[in-house]
């Protein structure tokens, strides 16, 4: 195996004072360097092949509060200390939102898991930040609801988690994002003050929508109520081959403008749409090894001419493949939405291909899958971007980002989450990042550093060329990622003086600026 | 410079308004957001008319801000369903053009329809509206705020953003309080034809479980329209959107088949009429509606699971004010008329009252 097993973290005195006082308040801690190092990361780390063996951003001491009270108390203790306070989840975020920057305290609300109260007269559910994603949607389906935040396997989060980034499901289209579905919130604010927000407010700014999406830099989200709805009983899915991208674009475009409420919309850019076995013709060998990974010399040989690849993909014919799905409570419902779909997708030269490809990409986006791991072992980093925008807006924004990074990394593209005005560009850059893993199961330990830090500051230089081009395109930078540490150097140029805004919030809830110090901009 | 010479230097027509003030009218974005620093900057009180507020006079040696001429249309895009427009822009004008190209803003309060954008979304109603799956949200994809010291934020139009809080909510719903709507991105509707549904229930609570109802499967109309009689409750309801109406309609009318006779005479303008008498216009949940009278006369809007926008009149009621202490008796948060208006429970009430004059002071605002 490649990876070179590095040194856990150590405990600090600071950890092992702030230890003895947090268990004084009765709240479980440690320093122990495996709780430091598991919790010194989160899925931003998986972009590359070597990351996983370092420790990046140990804090202090790992605690684990099991309920609002705890939570407060840790950071009335934290302010008293003038110690940072970070909440984590799951840790599957990928742009280092939950990352103890500054060291501190990492609150895992992994323990947060009550209340769980199905409300189904009042279809609304109140549940603990803590309670995993995956765990709730099977409580809910065996009450015969659900939240239709369908995430992928491989990333399920908590529920504190997709609060704290605004995230969105693959059914978003019909569900809505968490903003959505969030009814109301219970936080505790950076003075440790424990805030109920009302999920019918007055008049006045609505504060459920400012502490939701504020990645834990204004206040630790504990619990919330959320909206749930009957669980569908009948499931739709078609694909539809569309001449051009920009005919699937406007075929998605007005089956949501009429009205209709597909969970599922979603476009393959012409590659993926040949690597989806749509098009009329063979998928060139250098793509086939970009796409399966398996022969890593080839891999490799291919990845270092990624203009010649990203030419090669300009230069196929432009059928594009979008996939929809509809629910429906009682037989026919979804079939008779998906029917007058089809009817709006053949006026853009939409041809309806049958459900098994629809069937497939759902199946696919359900399991847990580690599709990355020969990309990684053959040296290549696989970064992934969310970025939105209107619709008119859509088509040129892949290409801005395509030109940007042409020269650096093979850029793949889907349109998804789609709603009646525009869309969100799910984008995955490809790129050679540094050597191989078997050549760096034969390196020193210092000669695989050294190549781990060319390969990030690769990535690093791709993943900003192609968030510039985002940004400069007028896209938002995060559809529902988050932005975390890694985006934020890009966020001042989509606020603009919103900044002062974000500053503002930050000195009225967080006034001694603990909480998660280093993060949006914050 | 007093702070009359900022002010015109600011390019904004003054008028001498009250006692010692100044009515201050921008004739664009850029020239609001001087004058607005230039208030600050002098310290002076300040009102803000088409802001959610519609104070007459400027406050004694302040400035009333009038965006009465910050009334451009910059685009209407039928095809995406946007519209870009300017905060002092009527409402009623909106919907006109927009109407031109196709669209709609969807059915809006009659105190919404009334009055400017920007009222209409740092109002108590944050310009939110129905959509479909029985939800609500605002109408502005995004806002160009005006700050206390003179800058303009402005976010990016995008479906869903997860860039950290959502700045423009400290301008939607605020009043003008933190900052100042100038311009914003709407979204529109493609204009069509409604199609409605009659039934008779036996009393306007029964009317109100049934519309419930459909909004808890999703199922929500775009209007409903109930009036109590001795005869029975009329429920109306009624759906648009281009595909979305006869199957939601249909729908409805398999869930509710069996629960009440369906009535088939009914014109379809009659789901479109408010009601008559003196009605007030409140926010509420389906409860507080139930609750709110055995036999009033009620027309719904941005209908969704929790509950509705309602314009409600009670034939027995001597006024306004009788059939709005009902309704916040009920639990209603009466919004319009203006002179009964509720603030309803503000950030006090979710522990964040401190937060709040922390967030004022750094904005440069008074709490």
């Amino acid at each position: 195996m490649w990876a070179v097993t590095g040194p856990l973290p150590s405990a600090t005195a600071r950890g092992k004072a702030l230890q003895l006082e947090v268990s004084a308040l009765g709240i479980a801690a440690s320093c122990e360097g495996a709780d430091l190092w598991a919790a010194s990361r989160d899925a931003s780390v998986a972009a590359l092949p070597a990351k996983p063996r370092l420790a990046l951003h140990p804090p202090d001491l790992v605690a684990w509060p099991e309920d609002v009270e705890q939570v407060a108390a840790l950071v009335r203790l934290a302010q008293a200390r003038g110690v940072p306070v970070v909440p984590m989840g799951a840790g599957t975020g990928g742009s280092g939102g939950a990352v103890a920057l500054r060291g501190g305290i990492v609150i895992d609300t992994r323990r947060l898991t009550l209340p769980l109260n199905i409300d189904l007269p009042g279809n609304s559910v109140e549940v603990g930040a803590g309670l995993s994603g995956e765990r709730l949607e099977e409580r809910l389906a065996y009450a015969g609801a659900t939240l239709g935040h369908l995430l992928p396997a491989q990333d399920p989060g908590t529920v504190g988690g997709w609060l704290a980034t605004r995230g969105s499901g693959l059914l978003s289209a019909r569900y809505g994002s968490l903003s959505d579905l969030v009814l109301s919130l219970e936080a505790v604010d950076g003075a440790g003050e424990i805030l109920h927000t009302l999920d019918h407010p007055g008049a006045g700014p609505d504060l459920t929508q400012l502490l939701l999406g504020s990645e834990g830099t204004l206040a630790i989200l504990t619990s919330a109520r959320l909206r749930i709805w009957p669980r569908p009983r009948e499931r739709w899915l078609r694909a539809v081959r569309f001449p051009s991208l920009r005919d699937a674009l406007r075929g998605m475009r007005d089956v949501l403008r009429a009205g209709l409420q597909p969970c599922i919309v979603r476009a393959h850019d012409p590659l993926d749409t040949l690597l989806a076995g749509s098009a009329p013709f063979r998928i060139p060998q250098p793509l086939k090894w970009l796409v399966d990974g398996a022969q890593t010399e080839a891999l490799r040989l291919t990845l270092r001419a990624p203009l010649l690849l990203n030419r090669l993909v300009d230069a196929l014919p432009g059928a594009s493949l979008a996939l929809f799905g509809f629910e429906g409570a009682e037989e026919g419902d979804a079939s008779r939405e998906g029917r007058a779909a089809l009817s709006i997708c053949a006026r853009s030269g939409g041809e309806d291909l049958g459900p098994a490809k629809a069937e497939r990409w759902l199946d696919s986006a359900q399991r847990a899958r580690w599709s990355h791991a020969p990309f990684l072992a053959a040296g290549a980093f696989v970064e992934t971007l969310d970025v939105a925008t209107t619709w008119e807006r859509a088509e040129p924004l892949l290409r801005a980002i395509r030109r940007a990074v042409e020269g650096l990394a093979f850029v793949r593209a889907q349109f998804a989450h789609a709603a009646a005005e525009g869309c969100a560009l799910e984008v995955k850059l490809l790129g050679l990042a540094g050597a191989s893993a078997d050549t760096l199961a034969h390196a020193s330990f210092e000669e695989a550093e050294a190549d781990l830090e060319e390969a990030e500051e690769r990535r690093e230089i791709v993943w900003a060329a192609a968030l510039a081009a985002a940004a400069d395109e007028g896209a938002t930078i995060s559809h529902h990622s988050g932005i975390g540490a890694s985006r934020q150097v890009f966020l001042r140029r989509e606020l603009g003086d919103g900044i002062r805004q974000l500053r503002a919030l930050k000195k009225a809830f967080d006034p001694a600026g603990i909480l998660n110090p280093g993060k949006v901009l914050l | 410079m007093t702070a009359r010479d900022d002010l015109a230097a600011s390019g904004a027509a003054l008028v001498e308004d009250g006692q010692g003030g100044m009515r201050v009218t921008p004739p664009s974005v850029a020239s609001l957001a001087r004058a607005v620093a230039v208030v600050r900057a002098h310290a002076l009180p300040l009102r803000v008319r088409g802001s959610g507020d519609a104070p007459a006079n400027a406050p004694d040696g302040g400035v009333l801000l009038d965006l009465a001429s910050l009334d451009r249309i910059a685009s209407v895009d039928a095809a995406t369903g946007i519209a870009r427009v300017e905060a002092g822009c009527s409402v009623g004008a909106l919907e006109s053009a927009v109407r031109r190209a196709g669209c709609t803003l969807g059915p809006l309060l009659p105190s919404v329809r009334a009055g400017s954008v920007g009222a209409w979304l740092a109002g108590p109603t944050r310009g939110e509206r129905g959509v479909a799956g029985a939800r609500r949200e605002t109408a502005a994809l995004t806002v160009a705020a005006v700050l206390a010291d003179g800058r303009i934020a402005e976010g990016r139009a995008a479906p869903a953003k997860a860039v950290g809080p959502a700045l423009d909510h400290l301008t939607l719903g605020g009043g003008g309080r933190l900052s100042i709507v100038a311009a914003a991105w709407i979204r529109l509707f493609p204009a069509t034809p409604q199609l409605c549904s009659v039934w008779i229930c036996p009393d306007v609570a029964a009317a109100l479980s049934a519309v419930e109802l459909l909004c808890r499967q999703r199922l929500a109309p775009v209007r409903a329209r109930i009036q109590g009689g001795a005869e029975g409750t009329r429920l109306a309801l009624a759906w648009e959107g281009i595909e979305s109406a006869a199957i939601d309609r249909d729908r409805a009318e398999r869930a509710l088949a069996g629960r009440h006779p369906r009535e088939m005479d009914v014109p379809p303008k009659w789901v479109r009429e408010g009601p008559d008498g003196h009605p007030v216009e409140v926010d509420a949940r389906w409860a507080s509606l139930r609750a709110w009278s055995p036999q009033g006369d009620l027309h719904l809007i941005g209908l969704h699971a929790g509950g509705a926008f309602g314009v409600l009149s009670l034939p027995e009621a001597r006024g306004a004010e009788e059939c709005a202490a009902l309704a916040r008796a009920a639990g209603a948060r009466v919004i319009a008329p203006r002179r009964l208006r509720d603030n309803g429970p503000g950030w006090e009430a979710a522990g964040a009252g401190p937060a709040w004059a922390r967030l004022a002071e750094a904005l440069g605002v008074q709490p």
